[in-house]
């Protein structure tokens, strides 16, 4: 009866794996917008208490010490350079009308996921294990002690950043498919073309901005 | 309410109207008639249309009525938009058109 009613008002019944994969079906706009660039901000910052730097739009580097301000334009810098070459695709590709809100607004949102990994590598056990595989490498002074533990909560936070890389890039796609109306193969190749596009400006960028250091 | 069935459920094609009646003096006329293009369309296209009409035409008051964002009800309309063009410019419609501006003419 109620999704009979339902169909009858057009209203889509909410599942948890629409939300996880497909948000923008209910949320797009000015609101896909605040919600992205809070989670964008909140990503760079804990991002800089472990010093992992998202150094390009699907780039996650730990390691290197900078002011809190690097880290809040790697991430302005990440959601700029997909929001604007998809922008600029979806003008040339879709044949729809649509607003320039939403696609960056849900590219913004889109972006989630990291927030997830920045707090994944805030233990300090992930920077020993990093710390112990560069002194195996350059084999220099090695980290004497390497808990089991450390190595575990290592490996779930790699594992953990994988799977947010993944996730981020289906909530992309998803993102700029429902923004500019566009689907099939053609959505299919020039998002592809836009992802690299962006990682190669994101990229020199973010190199320019360490120039300034 | 029963759905007026708009495809054959034999072999899908569209359907058209063969009688008319008229409930008060019971006046039947028999013929054959095309659904008008808005009835071919399915019933949740219908009732979108509806609302939309109810909305002002507006999508952004549309997506609050729908709690759905604004993105997809447009896409939506595309959709029926797309479906509508199609139909109207299937041959079946062009015909149509012709045989009325024919008349029209003569």
């Amino acid at each position: 009866m109620t999704q009979l009613a339902n169909e009858k008002t057009g209203k889509e019944k909410r599942t948890l794996v629409q939300w996880l994969f497909n948000p923008f079906k209910f949320i797009a706009g000015y609101q896909a917008l605040l919600i992205g660039l809070a989670a964008i901000i909140l990503t760079s910052l804990l991002g800089s208490l472990s010093n992992t730097h998202f150094d390009g739009v699907l780039d996650v580097h730990t390691g290197l010490q900078s002011p809190l301000w690097i880290f809040l334009c790697e991430g302005l810098i990440n959601w700029i350079s997909l929001a604007v070459p998809l922008l600029l695709l979806g003008l040339i590709a879709s044949r729809s009308s649509f607003r320039t809100i939403d696609i960056v607004g849900t590219q913004a949102l889109a972006r989630w996921p990291y927030l997830v990994t920045a707090i994944a590598m805030l233990p300090a056990a992930n920077r020993k294990v990093l710390e112990y595989l560069i002194s195996q490498y350059t084999q220099g002074q090695t980290v004497t002690s390497l808990a089991p533990t450390d190595i575990a909560i290592f490996a779930v936070a790699i594992l953990l950043t994988i799977l947010m890389l993944i996730w981020m890039v289906a909530l992309m796609y998803r993102a700029y498919t429902v923004s500019c109306n566009i689907k099939g193969p053609k959505a299919i190749v020039t998002f592809i073309i836009g992802l690299i596009g962006a990682e190669v400006i994101s990229k020199i960028a973010i190199l320019a901005l360490f120039r300034t250091l | 309410m029963k759905v007026l069935p708009t495809k054959c459920p034999a072999c899908g094609n569209q359907l058209k109207v063969r009688k008319l009646l008229c409930r008060d003096c019971e006046t039947e006329i028999e013929g054959v008639f095309d659904l008008p293009l808005l009835a071919e369309l399915p019933t949740e296209d219908q009732d979108f249309i509806l609302q939309f009409i109810k909305a002002s035409g507006s999508l952004k008051e549309m997506a609050k009525l729908l709690k759905l964002s604004y993105p997809t009800v447009r896409n939506r309309l595309d959709e029926i938009i797309e479906h509508l063009s199609a139909e109207w410019q299937s041959p079946k419609n062009t015909e149509d058109l012709q045989q009325n501006n024919e008349r029209e003419n003569k």
